[in-house]
C-alpha cells in the first residue's frame, strides 16, 4: 500500500496554491491530508501534484464578529475543541467532533477538509447544512461565498471549482432561543455512523417553534428535510409519520452495516432522540 | 519554481538532526523513519485506522502513515525510542506491571496516545480511557490490562 | 513477592522457597524492550543486496487467465524482474493439502503462482521484484493480463448443488470432505425423548487481523546452499521441512529463524503461496527477498475460517437428561485445502467437541467440507470451538426453557462428573482431569444469577432488554501425535528444551516452543529458575531458531506451556542434579546433603557450600580440580509429548450479562465472567491476560467481524476501517478466576490456556442476547449479531 508517484509542492500563500492549482488539473490540495493519504496510500487516487497549503497559518484563524463565527478552513479538528470562542459560543460543535476519529487524526484534520471533502456519512457538512453555513472560497476570480446547502451537489460532489480553495467557513451566532442538538449511531466509537441526525432547533417557552433536520450517513450527502420537521413541529415525535415522510424525503443509500430499511428506522428513532435531548 | 519527485528535509528526531535529507515525495513519515533505523514505528493498516504508528509530531500525537516525510521539514518528531522522560519512565513501568501488551506491536502506538492522555492532566474514568484509546488497534490483550496501565498512570502521575 | 498471585502445585515444591517462580504472576522483565521499541519484527530486517516484492493478485474470484505480460513492467524504474508461475514453478514443487488419518479428502495440487486459472480474489498470479516495495507497485499498474472471467461458487450451500460452478473439474464436484461420527442411536433416543428441540445456526467467515501482517525475508546463501527464512510464523521446524522438501534443499542446510511476532493466532502457522514464491525467487537469484503483506492483502489472503451452517437437535428425559444430540455441519472453505495442516481441522473439531461437557449416550455429528471460490479456510484461534460450543449451549438453553429448568440446573444434572474422570466426549475422545461442576459453581458464585434475575424484570418494565448466558466448555490444548503427524504431517508433537550452565554462572536455556506474546520466554525462565534455585535475572532463553534450539512442533494449540514447559521442567532438573553431583565430588559429601538456592549450592542445614560459578569455572577451567570419575556434564536436555490420547483437554465455565437497546439493535456487553480451569498456572497473570485477550477476540466474531462477500466473490469489505474489529470502548472488562485441575500427564501438571476466551464467548454472548430476545418472543440465529439482525429480529425492520 504504498502511493503512486507524484510532486509535491509547498505552497509560499494562498494567491499561489490557487495559482498552481489552476494550472494543473491533476494536482489536488493537501490540507490535514487525513482523507487524501488513505486514499493514496490504497492507490485509489493518482493526482499529478500535491500543493501542501497545511503550513498557511493564516488559514486556521478562528474569529468571532457580531453575528457569526469565522472558523479558517486549515483549522485542525482539535484547535476547534481547545478554541475558547468555540467553547463559549459554539459548544455543541466540541461535542459533536468527540464523535470524529481519533485524537491522533483530530490533531491534523482540518475543518474545511472535512467539508471540502463531503464525505456524506461525516458530522461536519451536515452541521454546516444545519447552521445555513456560508462557505467562502478563494479562486482567480476572487472570493465567493457559496450556502452549505447549496454546496453539495451529489457522492462527494462539491461546488468547488477548479481553480477554488475552500478557506473558512461562517457559522450564524446561535440566537437565544436557538440550540443545537444531535445524535448518531455507530457500531464503534469513533467509526462513521450507520445514520446521524443534527437539528437546529428554535424553543419558545419549551415549545418547538422550528427544527431544521439534517441527516447524514442516510445518502450521497447531508440530507435537508421539509416536510419531516414540520411534522416535527406540528405533532411532535409519532415514529410511523415520521418514518413515512422521512421514505418520501430521503433517499437513502445502504452501507456495508445497515441496509437503506434500516437507516430509515434509524433515522426515524433519532428524532425521537433529538427530542429527548432537548427535554432534558 | 522547481518541483521534483524528491524533497530535501531536514528535521530533529528524538533530539538527533537529520540536515538535508532527501526522501521521495510520496514517502510517508513512518517509512521515512523506519528507513533510518528507528523501526519502533509499525505499519499496520497504511489508512489511519490501527494506530500502531502513532508518534509525536510538534507536540502532537499524529499518525505517521498519513504524513509525507515532506510535511515534516522543520519539524520536531518524537517516536517510541525517544519515550525515557520521567513521565514515560513510570508509564512503562506500569505497562510491565500489568502486562498491557504481549506481542508489543501496539505498544509504541498506544503508549504515545497515553502521552497525550497524561499530558492532558485530565483525570478520566475507564470509560474515558477506553474512548481516549480507542483509535489503538491490540488484538492481543483485550484493552483491559491496558486501561488498567493507563489508569494506575493517571492516578500516579496527575 | 507476597502480593502476587501464586498458584501451587506441590508436585514442584515449596511456594516459600527462595527461587519460588512457578505459579507466580511475575512481569515479563524480557519484554520491557518492547515498550522502548526495541521489538525485532520481520518488517525491521535490513540485509545487504534484500529486493522486495510485490504480487498481482487476481481481481477476480475465478477466472482464466489467457496470457500475461510483463515486458512494460520490466522496464518499470527500480524493476529487477517480473516473474509468473514458469519462473517460479522451476524452483518450487508444488503441494497438497491433505493429510492420510481423516478419511477420504481430496484437494489439487497447488503452486505458488496461479498457472492457467485464479480461482479466488487474491489469488497470486505474477510478482514483481524491485529495489522497494513502492516501485514493486508501480511495475504491478503495468502488467497486462488476458482475463476471461467465469461463473464464481461462492454461496457454500449451493456448492454441491447439480448446477454449481466445479471448480476442479477433474475432482468431479466442490466436496472436499466429509465425516460422520456415530454413536448410539439418536433415532431410537429421539424417540423416547420428552423434549426435543432444534435450531440452526450460522456463522459468518471472518479473519485473525494480526496487527502486524505476515512477512517473510528469504535469503538463499548460494556459497553455503544455505536457505536462511526469517519469518514470523508460529511453527520453524515445520517450515524447515516443507522449504527443504518443496525448494529440494537439504533440510539440514535450512534455517528458519522467528524473533517477535506481532500476533499470529494461528494465522501465521500455515503455509502461503505467496512465501513459498518468495523462498523461489531468493533461490533462484541468489540474494535476501523479503516480502510483507499490506493490510488489503492481509484480509484477502491470510486464511479465513469460522464459515459454518449448523443445525442440532437435542432430546431430553422429562428430568431434563439429555439422551441424544445430532448436528449437521456445513463449512465453506477456498477453492484448496491449506498446507499442511488442512482445512478439515475445523470441521472435524466442531464433529469432535459438541456436547463434550455432558453425558451424552447417543450422538450424531456429520460435516460436509466443500470448495469456494473465496479466500481459503484454515485453522484459527480456537479452531472449531465457536461453533461446536454455540450449537450445544444454544440448544440446551432451548431445552430448559422447554422443560422448565434454570440455565445452571439442566447443565449439572448433565455434566460428566468431576469425580468421573477418565471419561469421553460424546464423540468418542477420550477426556481426563476435568472440572465442570466446580468451575459451574465457581462462576454463579461471582454472577449471582439472583440478581440478575430481578434486574431483568425491573429492566423489562422500562423497556429495556436484558439477558444474561452461562455456558460450559472443553478446550483442545497438549496435542499428540494425533493430531497431525499420525496423518504424514511432518508436524512435531515432541519438544525439547536444551540447559547449560556457563563459565560465568549464567544459564542459558533453549526451547523448541516459540513466542507470539503470550509470554513463552517468561514462563520458560520461570520453570528454568524455579528448578534449578536460580534468581530469574541468570536465566536467559533463546527460542525460534532452527539452528540453535531443540527440534520440535513451536507454538499452536495451547502446547507451549504444557509440553514445553515439561520439557524445560525435566532438562533443568537433570541439570540440578548433574550439578549436585559434582558438587558432592568438590565438597567431599553426599549429594542428598545438598540442594540449590539463589544461585549457590547448599548444604541443607544451611551452611554455604559452592556457588553455581565458582563450581562451573571449576569444571570448565581447572577440571583437574575434580575428583577423577566425576564426569562433569553442565548441559542437559529433555523432551516431552503427550501419549495415547489426543489432546489434553481444559474446561471453562463463562457467563456474560448483555443489554439490547431495542431502538437501535446496538448490543452492549455489561458484564463478562470466566472460570478457567487449566491446570497449574505457571504465571497466573499471563493466563488471565490470554483468557481476557481470547474472550475479546470471540466478542469480536459474535458481534462484529465477517468477511462480506458479493455475489461474484469479491470481498466488499477488506480495509482495516470496513472490516469491525473489536476496538477500546465496546470491550467490558472480564472478571477471571480458577478452578485447578492438574494434568496428570506431566509433572508441571499445566494445559493450554490461549484459546478457551475465543472458543467460548460466541455461545454465552448469543445466549444471553436470546435469553434477553426471549422476553419479546425472538432470537437471533446468525453471527456476527448485527444491529441490523438484532432490529429485524424485533420486526423494527
Amino acid at each position: 500500500m504504498k502511493a503512486p508517484d507524484f510532486s509535491y509542492y509547498e505552497a509560499k500563500s494562498l494567491s499561489d496554491a490557487i495559482k498552481f492549482k489552476s494550472q494543473d488539473d491533476e494536482a489536488v490540495i493537501l490540507a490535514g491530508g487525513q482523507s487524501l493519504l488513505p486514499a493514496l496510500n490504497m492507490r485509489l487516487s493518482s493526482p499529478s501534484c500535491l500543493i501542501d497549503i497545511s503550513k498557511l497559518k493564516d488559514l486556521s484563524e478562528i474569529k468571532l464578529d457580531d453575528n457569526s463565527i469565522y472558523i479558517g478552513a486549515l483549522a485542525t479538528h482539535n484547535q476547534v475543541m481547545d478554541n475558547s470562542i468555540i467553547k463559549e459560543n459554539f459548544p455543541s460543535l466540541i461535542e459533536i467532533l468527540k464523535m470524529v476519529a481519533h485524537p491522533a487524526i483530530r490533531n491534523k484534520g482540518t475543518h474545511g477538509g472535512s467539508i471540502a471533502y463531503g464525505d456524506p456519512a461525516a458530522e461536519l457538512p451536515a452541521f454546516a447544512v444545519a447552521n445555513n453555513a456560508k462557505f467562502i472560497l478563494s479562486g482567480l476570480n476572487g472570493n465567493r461565498t457559496v450556502e452549505a446547502n447549496d454546496f453539495y451537489l451529489g457522492l462527494f460532489e462539491t461546488d468547488i471549482q477548479p481553480d477554488e480553495i475552500l478557506v473558512g467557513i461562517n457559522y450564524p451566532l446561535l440566537k437565544s432561543n436557538e440550540k443545537i442538538v444531535f445524535e448518531e449511531v455507530c457500531r464503534r466509537h469513533g467509526d462513521y455512523a450507520m445514520a446521524g441526525l443534527i437539528a437546529k432547533v428554535q424553543i419558545n417557552q419549551s415549545v418547538i417553534e422550528n427544527i431544521i433536520l439534517v441527516f447524514f450517513a442516510t445518502g450521497d450527502r447531508p440530507n435537508l428535510t421539509f416536510n419531516t420537521s414540520e411534522l416535527v413541529v406540528k405533532n411532535g415525535y409519532d415514529y410511523s409519520s415520521l418514518k413515512k415522510s422521512l421514505s418520501s424525503e430521503i433517499d437513502f443509500a445502504g452501507d456495508l452495516n445497515s441496509s437503506p430499511p434500516m437507516k430509515l428506522h434509524l433515522a426515524t428513532i433519532l428524532i425521537g432522540k433529538i427530542l429527548k435531548k432537548l427535554e432534558n | 519554481m522547481s518541483i521534483k519527485n524528491s524533497a530535501n528535509i531536514s528535521l530533529s528526531v528524538n533530539g538527533e538532526s537529520f540536515d538535508n535529507v532527501t526522501v521521495p515525495t510520496r514517502q510517508h513519515l513512518a517509512d521515512f523513519l523506519r528507513s533510518q533505523g528507528l523501526t519502533g514505528t509499525h505499519l499496520g493498516c497504511e489508512q489511519g485506522a490501527c494506530g500502531a504508528c502513532t508518534i509525536e509530531m510538534d507536540g502532537k500525537a499524529v499518525r505517521s502513515c498519513l504524513i509525507l516525510a515532506s510535511q515534516a521539514n522543520g519539524s520536531l518528531i518524537t517516536t517510541v525510542e525517544g519515550f525515557d522522560d520521567e513521565v514515560m519512565e513510570k508509564v512503562k513501568i506500569n505497562f510491565l506491571k500489568h502486562n498491557a501488551f504481549q506481542c508489543g506491536f501496539c505498544s509504541p502506538g498506544m503508549l504515545m496516545t497515553t502521552k497525550e492522555i497524561i499530558s492532558s492532566k485530565k483525570k478520566l474514568s475507564r470509560d474515558e480511557i477506553r474512548s481516549e484509546i480507542s483509535g489503538n488497534y491490540c488484538r492481543c490483550t483485550g484493552y483491559q490490562s491496558i486501561v488498567d496501565a493507563i489508569e494506575e498512570s493517571i492516578n500516579e502521575i496527575n | 513477592m507476597d502480593d502476587m498471585k501464586v498458584n501451587q502445585n506441590p508436585k514442584l515444591g515449596s511456594i516459600d522457597r527462595p527461587n519460588s517462580y512457578i505459579g507466580r504472576s511475575l512481569p515479563r522483565e524480557n519484554a520491557k524492550k518492547h515498550l522502548d521499541g526495541g521489538g525485532q519484527f520481520v518488517d525491521d530486517l535490513v540485509l545487504p543486496r534484500m529486493l522486495h516484492v510485490a504480487f498481482l493478485r487476481s481481481p477476480f474470484a475465478h477466472a482464466e487467465i489467457k496470457s500475461i505480460n510483463v515486458d512494460e513492467a520490466k522496464k518499470s524504474s527500480g524493476v529487477f524482474d517480473v516473474y509468473t508461475a514458469k519462473e517460479i514453478d522451476e524452483f518450487c514443487k508444488p503441494w497438497v493439502g491433505t493429510l492420510g488419518h481423516l478419511g477420504e479428502m481430496r484437494s489439487p495440487e497447488q503452486t505458488p503462482l496461479a498457472k492457467k486459472t485464479a480461482r479466488w480474489q487474491g489469488e497470486p498470479i505474477a510478482v514483481v521484484i524491485a529495489n522497494n516495495r513502492a516501485q514493486a507497485e508501480d511495475a504491478l499498474e503495468l502488467i497486462e493480463v488476458d482475463w476471461v472471467e467465469k461463473d464464481a461458487q461462492v454461496d457454500m450451500e449451493t456448492a454441491l448443488d447439480e448446477n454449481a460452478v466445479i471448480i476442479h473439474p477433474e475432482l468431479g464436484n466442490n466436496l472436499f470432505w466429509t465425516r460422520t461420527v456415530n454413536q448410539g442411536d439418536v433415532v431410537k433416543a429421539f424417540e423416547e425423548s420428552h423434549e426435543v428441540v432444534e435450531t440452526t445456526l450460522d456463522f459468518a467467515r471472518h479473519t485473525g487481523v494480526t496487527l502486524e501482517s505476515r512477512g517473510i525475508v528469504a535469503d538463499w546463501n548460494k556459497a553455503e546452499t544455505k536457505m536462511t527464512i526469517y519469518h514470523n510464523g508460529q511453527a520453524p521446524h515445520m517450515m524447515q521441512h516443507i522449504i527443504a522438501k518443496h525448494l529440494d534443499v537439504n533440510e539440514g542446510l535450512v534455517r528458519i529463524v522467528s524473533r517477535d511476532v506481532g500476533g499470529s493466532f494461528g494465522i501465521k502457522v500455515h503455509v502461503y503461496p505467496d512465501e513459498m514464491a518468495v523462498a523461489a525467487i531468493s533461490k533462484k537469484l541468489g540474494r535476501p527477498i523479503k516480502f510483507i503483506a499490506d493490510r488489503l492483502e492481509s484480509f484477502t489472503t491470510d486464511i479465513h475460517a469460522r464459515c459454518h451452517k449448523i443445525s442440532g437437535k437435542l432430546g431430553v428425559d422429562k428430568e431434563g437428561k439429555i439422551l441424544a444430540m445430532e448436528i449437521n455441519d456445513l463449512s465453506g472453505i477456498g477453492p484448496f485445502s491449506m498446507y499442511p495442516r488442512t482445512s478439515a481441522i475445523e470441521t472435524n473439531q466442531v464433529l469432535n467437541l459438541s456436547g463434550a461437557p455432558y453425558i451424552i449416550p447417543n450422538y450424531k455429528a456429520v460435516g460436509t467440507v466443500v470448495f469456494q471460490n473465496k479466500t481459503p479456510m484454515c485453522q484459527y484461534r480456537a479452531v472449531g470451538h465457536p461453533i461446536a460450543v454455540a450449537i450445544t449451549e444454544a440448544l440446551i438453553d432451548k431445552a430448559a426453557t422447554k422443560i422448565g429448568l434454570t440455565l445452571d440446573k439442566i447443565r449439572k444434572i448433565n455434566f460428566i462428573p468431576d469425580n468421573a474422570y477418565p471419561n469421553k466426549c460424546p464423540s468418542g475422545v477420550p477426556l481426563e482431569d476435568l472440572s465442570h461442576q466446580a468451575s459451574m459453581d465457581k462462576l454463579l458464585g461471582m454472577m449471582n444469577i439472583a440478581e440478575i434475575e430481578k434486574q431483568k424484570e425491573d429492566d423489562l418494565a422500562k423497556g429495556v432488554l436484558t439477558g444474561y448466558g452461562v455456558i460450559a466448555m472443553c478446550e483442545v490444548t497438549n496435542p499428540s501425535p494425533l493430531f497431525y503427524g499420525v496423518g504424514g504431517a511432518h508436524i512435531s508433537s515432541q519438544d525439547g528444551a536444551s540447559i547449560r550452565l556457563e563459565g560465568s554462572g549464567a544459564i542459558h536455556l533453549s526451547s523448541s516452543i516459540t513466542e507470539q506474546g503470550q509470554g513463552t520466554e517468561a514462563i520458560m525462565k520461570q520453570i528454568a529458575a524455579d528448578q534449578l534455585g536460580v534468581s530469574m535475572d541468570t536465566v536467559r532463553v533463546t527460542l525460534g531458531d532452527t539452528d540453535a534450539t531443540p527440534y520440535g512442533g513451536g507454538t499452536w494449540a495451547s502446547r507451549g506451556a504444557g509440553i514445553g514447559g515439561e520439557a524445560v521442567l525435566k532438562a533443568a532438573r537433570t541439570l540440578k542434579n548433574n550439578i549436585l553431583d559434582i558438587a558432592a565430588a568438590i565438597m567431599q559429601t553426599n549429594k542428598d546433603t545438598l540442594d540449590i538456592e539463589n544461585n549457590v549450592v547448599i548444604r541443607k542445614n544451611g551452611e554455604e557450600g559452592i556457588s553455581l560459578q565458582k563450581l562451573a569455572e571449576t569444571v570448565y577451567y581447572r577440571g583437574h580440580e575434580i575428583p577423577k570419575g566425576t564426569n562433569p556434564e553442565l548441559l542437559a536436555t529433555a523432551s516431552f509429548l503427550i501419549e495415547g490420547i489426543p489432546f489434553v483437554f481444559t474446561n471453562s465455565a463463562m457467563g456474560c450479562h448483555v443489554s439490547i437497546d431495542q431502538d437501535t439493535g446496538i448490543v452492549k456487553i455489561n458484564k463478562f465472567w470466566a472460570v478457567e480451569d487449566c491446570g497449574t498456572q505457571i504465571n497466573p497473570k499471563l493466563v488471565e491476560e490470554q483468557i481476557k485477550g481470547g474472550v475479546v477476540q470471540g466478542i469480536g466474531g459474535a458481534l462484529f467481524e465477517e468477511c462480506v462477500y458479493d455475489d461474484q466473490g469479491n470481498m466488499q469489505n477488506a480495509t482495516m476501517a470496513d472490516y469491525l474489529v473489536p476496538m477500546a470502548y465496546e470491550m467490558p472488562d472480564i472478571i477471571v478466576d480458577h478452578v485447578t485441575t492438574n494434568s496428570g500427564r506431566s509433572i508441571i501438571g499445566a494445559k493450554g490456556a490461549g484459546e478457551a476466551g475465543t472458543g467460548g464467548a460466541p455461545a454465552v454472548i448469543m445466549n444471553a442476547i436470546n435469553n434477553a430476545l426471549g422476553k419479546v418472543g425472538s432470537e437471533v440465529t446468525s453471527q456476527p449479531i448485527t444491529p441490523e439482525k438484532i432490529l429485524k429480529s424485533l420486526n423494527k425492520i
